[in-house]
């Protein structure tokens, strides 16, 4: 017999972990900010030390925040726009279990100290194997689910999901390429310039096709969703898709300027990165133009706020990223703190923020309620959440450019004017600022933790979303 | 062939994928189609079966602020 209801469990399974795993993975943040600020606030313990807690940082945000939240959301749309119950759903289940196996073996491996040293993949072979697997079932439940649609069209949000899980795939692979020494440790299977151009081909497009495609997938959704009216203009939808993710593959190389990659590589990285600046404000008007006429939505609901909040730093980074791409400005902000600045104006404003307003609005829908348990403490998360980010940034903004302005000082002798030490010590008050607005994100997460608990407690599992029976055209 | 010529005939192919991208995107045989798949998100009960005051509000003019 044909299903009748949505699978919304292994949708509510992600929903939840995505809240727990964003709590670690900033928390952990929030420690290494107040690291830099105080070296020895983890007492010498070797598992805590900075060099093995930021790679934890880092794939804890990226793939167990992110990645749940995307499993979470790619599961629930593509149910909802196909009208169809998942295809596969044991393997979905699978996908479920052994994504947070991946993550669990992360958070061991890392601080022990086991890294390939590959940034964003540093995760040691047996779990690439893992997560291998894991993907190339996330894709078969997917794609499954698309070919037994039951409408005729393909909606925006599952084109972008769908070409996010196949580049992702593409680049787990390729860049993981290693061979095996023993369980713990394994080589590369690239060398010098190459390695490092097939490391941020993967870098890039993983902020590209992670970071960046999955979201705007997510976007295209909940917004409209949320204000109640189709994305303002479907067509330009279309325009974006082929054309950010043509421009976003041959960006890599601006993570190498200046290096011992050839020119012509640098500054084609350059001139891709130039050009995503269209496809990226054109998607960013188009989400914000969705609420043309509904504007005063804006007013009264914290998580439309949110999600156009999200928008409006995507658009800001999304100009930041070109700009510092450009040889002569890279010169000056690359290896500084203007980098970490914008990488977190992108994370935490853009995925973050997107994701959040998301998660509010699907929690309930999950649980059987009309609405979270406090839309005050929404909007309390949301005051935090804009100010936290934005004292980041612009901390690292200031921090950045005195770092770089003081690297490349130089005396009339050829000498450099200032030492390490004093850079460093320059840096200071900005830490400081920094581990604040970072602190404040987190306790916004806290808030949020505590509004879903409740919204649960008061809730009930929805296992018999029914699905419409009506025939289409 | 130098890098030079090879840079410009991928210069142009590339601008001719992006105009016919554009173009099906824009052409009126294909309005109906996109406009029916941007409305695929409503095309639905809510969750529950309860209707939800969320679900489309049909566009007006005038409500602006």
């Amino acid at each position: 017999m044909e299903a009748t209801t949505y699978n919304y469990k292994v949708v509510r399974q992600f929903a939840i972990m995505t809240v727990v795993w964003g709590i670690v993975g900033m928390l952990v943040g929030v420690i290494l900010a107040a690291q830099l600020i105080w070296p020895d606030l983890t007492f010498g313990i070797e598992w805590l030390s900075y060099g093995r807690l930021r790679p934890l940082h880092t794939n804890a945000v990226i793939f167990a925040f992110g990645g749940s939240a995307m499993f979470a959301v790619s599961y629930y749309i593509v149910q909802r726009t196909c009208q169809v119950r998942l295809w596969a759903e044991k393997l979905a289940a699978f996908t479920f279990w052994g994504w947070m196996a991946v993550i669990v073996l992360a958070a061991i491996t890392l601080p022990m100290g086991y890294t390939t040293s590959k940034e964003y993949a540093e995760l040691e072979w047996p779990i690439d194997l893992l997560i291998a697997v894991v993907w190339v079932s996330y894709a078969l439940v997917f794609f499954g689910t698309i070919i037994k649609r039951k409408v005729k069209h393909i909606y925006v949000s599952n084109w972008f999901f769908g070409a996010y899980i196949l580049v992702i795939a593409i680049l787990h692979i390729v860049n993981s390429a290693e061979l095996p020494v023993t369980m713990t440790k394994s080589y590369s299977a690239y060398a010098g310039v190459q390695d490092a151009m097939v490391q941020w081909w993967y870098g890039h497009n993983a902020v590209g096709f992670f970071l960046t495609t999955a979201f705007l997938g997510m976007m295209y959704y909940f917004i409209p969703k949320q204000a109640g009216r189709p994305i303002y203009s479907y067509r330009l939808s279309v325009v974006h898709f082929w054309s950010l993710n043509f421009i976003y593959m041959w960006a890599g190389p601006h993570h190498l300027q200046y290096t011992a990659l050839p020119d012509w590589a640098q500054s084609l990285g350059m001139v891709f990165s130039l050009m995503l600046l269209a496809p990226s404000w054109g998607g960013m008007m188009n989400g914000i133009m969705t609420l043309s006429g509904a504007w005063h939505k804006l007013r009264t609901d914290p998580i439309l706020k949110f999600m156009v909040t999200a928008l409006s730093f995507y658009g800001m980074s999304t100009f930041e990223g070109p700009m510092m791409s450009i040889k002569t400005v890279n010169a000056l902000s690359h290896y500084t703190e203007w980098t970490i600045g914008h990488v977190h104006a992108g994370a935490l404003g853009w995925v973050a923020m997107i994701t959040i307003g998301s998660m509010y609005y699907l929690i309930p829908r999950l649980f059987g309620r009309e609405s979270m348990f406090s839309t005050k403490l929404i909007e309390w998360h949301f005051w935090l959440s804009t100010i936290g980010v934005v004292l980041y940034i612009a901390a690292l903004w200031i921090a950045g450019v005195a770092q770089g302005l003081m690297w490349r000082a130089s005396n009339a002798d050829g000498t450099l004017t200032y030492s390490f030490a004093q850079v460093l010590n320059t840096m200071y008050p900005f830490y400081g600022i920094r581990l604040l607005g970072g602190a404040m994100f987190f306790v916004g997460m806290l808030m949020m933790a505590y509004n879903v608990w409740k919204t649960v407690r008061l809730g009930r599992v929805v296992d018999d979303a029914p699905i419409p029976q009506a025939v289409h055209a | 062939m130098d890098s030079g010529m090879i840079s410009g005939i991928v210069t142009a192919a590339f601008v001719v994928v992006f105009i016919g991208i554009v173009w099906w995107a824009y052409s009126r045989g294909n309005k109906q189609r996109f406009e029916d798949a941007g409305r695929l998100p409503f095309e639905e009960d809510d969750a529950q079966g309860i209707p939800s005051q969320r679900d489309i509000t049909p566009a007006k003019q005038g409500d602006k602020q």
